[in-house]
């Protein structure tokens, strides 16, 4: 019996092992989930850098501990003997409690020395002399992020940015917002968009479409809360922002506030987390509509408190486009 | 020391009645013996866990494809608070100061607590607490949604109702309750060793219940503080977090982790302290390092309340600050594995039986240092800016709570079970449950880890449909009802050996400890008379005592 449970225990351990390995083989097998997501900036390069040095240490740590463990127990199992014999009397031994408090010490300073060496090239932006410096304020809301130029255009739900330059970003939130954090994985670390309070960061990215997120609980759409970052040819980024400035109250502009910031709670047929809009006056009602955004209503947040005046403008030409009726047999 | 009189035996008899548990239901109500109130936090707060995992697998269940719609938005984000706090104040922390309740006066060798009445208070406001807290629910608009951290302004401005006022109420009601409860470990520890206890030859668990006592002393009346100005500015408009009016939302962050770091190791030291009285018995052989392993837990708990800006790496500290932190940060994983390598050379050359304390022991060891080691990553504050606030996080903190805290308080419940009701709970059963939950525990979050790693935020009720995102979140939810179906297992346990469970002896285990040189329960008076004792292990002084005279 006693041999049986020590066999036992051993099986248990080794479910646990093939356990854990189904979901790593997983991971290999597919493109991640054991390594930060691939980095399309020197920042987040050198994060997932640091993470992969910080991995060999603990993996070796890692097996060494349950290895140990494993060993420990399969090797001094009671086995045949009798549970009232005794092992060793060993009180503990100064030089190995020595032993694993200096091996520890030296290797997290290892580890430390690292991220120290690394953290420059993480922290700072390459200098106006290595490359073209853009600003881009994030701006974080419930539930959108709002993004503004250097020549005051505003875009919403997509950030343009130039490639190849460095973009700096000053995130921050309106003093009466809630906290949210701006988090594009493939480019860096996230960075909290805290209100009345501005953080930065930067990347400089390649021509490609990133994933953004919120990763701070901000309320009951948090977890819909994200963007996308466009990053095109300088030209391309020129021209946008020059054609948002000189249409701040475009219907291209009504059409991303009503897709990135109504529709986060309303749809137009059903209800949703907000009330179904289709077929409201309000719809059609520009001072009806700036009260309502600009202040909120009930359980609403006022989405649009800061907005400029063409903002509006562009709210209600686009909402005018929208069908008059709710659509048919639809019962609110 | 108590007074002379109380260790006559007679007296002792007459002046704490015949028997602790033969009272009904009253005497359950007025009792201010430790070891009732020990027992009564530990029903309630496994009343209270089974609650919390009910609303874990509420949210697995939401989480197991995308685009569910089974539990979303508002009563997610509910249950999401809920959930969080329930285990942390409802479960882990009074859990373990039910083990210190009924084992502290017996492990010491003590007749009671020093204060019997503020015990009784001290759980009974814990009952309140949590009907308090869970009553949120039934609050307009519902339950608070901030999530255990509960940052401000969503939880000040943003929040409708008074679910958060509840949450308020019932954190202030738990506080007082775990800060007289703190007190009344403080006072007894330091005052009623039994003669010889000297403080290198207390148990392990006595030096972690009494770091755990030192630390909700230090930290709780933070906690308060924030909590009342959190309340003042959702109820009387002031403006402590209120940046329209020129307050800090980071004020609160940092008032709420100088409690809330700390109150991590609240969680973790006594069940460091469980393991370290489980493994040398099961092992046959002393603790490897007595003195390394008692001072780590002192090292740790003074360390803990240095690092608590490391939640807040995200947040825009300069970058000294940030230094300083992943410093401190790392200096406390060097205790941390001081224990874990004693442990280990505990178990060398010994003579292992696996009981199922033993495996839950051993278990917490193999899970513990995972969640150990992935909390480097997070102290690194770059790797921090990436790691934060997703699914890693939720894996890293389930691993050192759930993985440490739990299995050690299952490891404490299995070893203590007889002594607590004179009844064995069954080995193979045992076995059954724990292999379960092990199993389920790491299907459950390992995967979160990788989930983490591949950009899900955590507190989110659902995700975006595609990849290897779905095939981590169904695996995690099929692991978290195959921990369910575990902990059905030791609720059968429980209820098929309260009528018919093995009767346990003084000492079932031969372990080496006081508590097991009374009776299994012990009597209301805890001991008719003690040896005097000479080290940290005076049973096994008294079964060589025992041996050496049935021989002569």
């Amino acid at each position: 019996m006693p041999a049986g449970v020590g066999r036992r225990a051993a099986v248990v351990a080794l479910a646990v092992v093939a356990v854990l390995l189904v979901p790593a083989a997983t991971a290999f097998a597919g493109n991640g989930g054991l390594l930060p997501p691939p980095a399309h900036s020197p920042n987040a390069h050198r994060i997932r850098d640091a993470y992969v040095f910080v991995m060999i240490f603990v993996g070796v740590v890692f097996v060494i501990v349950e290895g140990a463990l494993l060993v420990l127990i399969t090797r001094y199992r009671r086995g045949k003997r009798d549970r009232t014999q005794e092992g060793p009397q060993i009180h503990g031994s100064t030089r190995l409690e020595i032993l694993w408090t200096v091996v520890p010490v030296v290797m997290l300073t290892a580890i430390c020395g690292y991220i120290f060496y690394k953290l420059p090239g993480i922290n700072d932006a390459p200098p106006a002399a290595a490359a073209n410096q853009t600003t881009i304020t994030v701006e974080g809301h419930q539930f959108y992020w709002l993004f503004r130029y250097p020549n005051g255009a505003v875009s919403i739900g997509t950030m343009i940015a130039p490639a190849g330059d460095v973009v700096h970003e000053n995130i921050t939130a309106p003093a009466s917002e809630v906290n949210h954090s701006w988090w594009v994985p493939e480019l860096g670390g996230k960075t909290d968009a805290i209100p009345g309070q501005t953080n930065h960061s930067w990347f400089q990215a390649p021509i490609g479409t990133y994933v953004a997120r919120c990763a701070e609980l901000c309320g009951i759409q948090h977890a819909l809360m994200d963007a996308t970052v466009k990053v095109v040819p300088r030209a391309e980024y020129e021209a946008f922002i020059a054609a948002r400035a000189a249409a701040p109250g475009g219907l291209d502009v009504g059409k991303e506030e009503w897709q990135g910031v109504c529709s986060s709670c309303h749809r137009l047929n059903e209800t949703y987390v907000g009330p179904a809009l289709g077929g409201n006056p309000l719809l059609r009602d520009r001072d009806g509509i700036e009260n309502l955004v600009r202040h909120g209503l009930r359980q609403m947040p006022a989405v649009g408190e800061n907005w400029s005046p063409e903002q509006i403008d562009a709210l209600i030409a686009y909402t005018k486009t929208l069908p008059k009726q709710k659509a048919n047999g639809f019962q609110s | 020391m108590a007074s002379k009189a109380n260790h006559h035996p007679s007296a002792a008899r007459q002046r704490f009645g015949s028997d602790w548990r033969a009272g009904r239901i009253t005497a359950w109500l007025t009792t201010v013996d430790h070891k009732r109130v020990g027992l009564l936090y530990i029903w309630t707060t496994l009343g209270f866990f089974a609650v919390g995992g009910v609303l874990a697998l509420l949210m697995r269940a939401q989480l197991a494809t995308p685009n569910e719609n089974f539990l979303t938005r508002g009563s997610y984000n509910q249950v999401l608070t809920i959930h969080g706090t329930t285990m942390i104040f409802l479960v882990i922390v009074p859990i373990l100061a039910g083990f210190g309740n009924f084992l502290v006066p017996l492990m010491i060798g003590a007749r009671d607590m020093a204060f019997p009445r503020l015990n009784a208070l001290s759980y009974w406001l814990f009952l309140l607490g949590g009907i308090v807290l869970l009553s949120s629910f039934w609050a307009g608009h519902g339950a608070a949604q901030g999530g255990w951290t509960s940052y401000v302004p969503l939880s000040t401005l943003h929040m409708p109702g008074h679910g958060e006022d509840f949450w308020i109420l019932g954190l202030h009601i738990l506080s007082i309750s775990s800060l007289v409860g703190a007190i009344n470990f403080i006072v007894t520890i330091h005052n009623m060793r039994t003669s010889g206890m000297t403080w290198t030859r207390i148990p392990l668990f006595i030096w972690a219940i009494l770091t755990y006592a030192w630390l909700l002393v230090i930290v709780l009346p933070t906690l308060s503080a924030g909590l009342t100005m959190m309340l003042l500015d959702r109820q009387w408009g002031t403006h402590f977090f209120d940046p329209v009016h020129g307050g800090s939302p980071i004020l609160y962050q940092h008032v709420f982790w100088f409690f809330g770091h700390p109150e991590v190791y609240i969680m973790i030291l006594p069940a460091m302290g469980i393991i370290s009285e489980i493994i040398p018995v099961f092992a046959r052989k002393p603790i490897f390092g007595y003195k390394a392993v008692a001072y780590s837990t002192v090292g740790i708990a003074f360390f803990s309340l240095l690092v608590w800006a490391h939640h807040m790496f995200s947040t825009g500290l300069p970058v000294g600050l940030d230094s300083f932190f992943m410093l401190s940060s790392m200096v406390i994983a060097v205790p941390t594995g001081v224990k874990i390598f004693n442990w280990l050379a505990t178990l060398w050359r010994g003579n292992i039986s696996f009981d199922t304390p033993m495996l839950w022991s051993l278990g917490f060891i193999g899970v513990f240092t995972l969640g150990g080691l992935s909390g480097i990553f997070l102290a690194a504050f770059p790797i921090d800016w990436q790691l934060t606030d997703t699914y890693f996080v939720v894996a890293h903190l389930h691993y050192v709570l759930f993985g440490g805290s739990m299995f050690a308080v299952f490891a404490g419940l299995y070893y203590w079970w007889p002594k607590m009701f004179g009844r064995l709970l069954d080995e193979r059963l045992g076995k059954l449950h724990f292999a379960l939950v092990l199993i389920g525990f790491n299907v459950t979050f390992l995967p979160q880890h990788f989930l983490g790693l591949l950009g899900m935020p955590r507190r989110v009720y659902t995700y975006r449909p595609g990849g290897i995102w779905e095939v981590y979140n169904v695996i995690s939810t099929v692991g978290s009802f195959l921990m369910a179906v575990g902990m059905l297992v030791f609720v059968l346990n429980v209820v098929i050996t309260a009528r018919s469970g093995r009767r346990a002896s003084n000492d079932p285990w031969l372990a080496d400890t006081l508590e097991w040189y009374t009776t299994s329960p012990p009597p209301a008076w805890n001991f008719d008379r003690l040896p005097y004792i000479s080290n940290a292990r005076p049973l096994r002084d008294v079964r060589r005592r025992l041996e050496a005279e049935r021989w002569k």
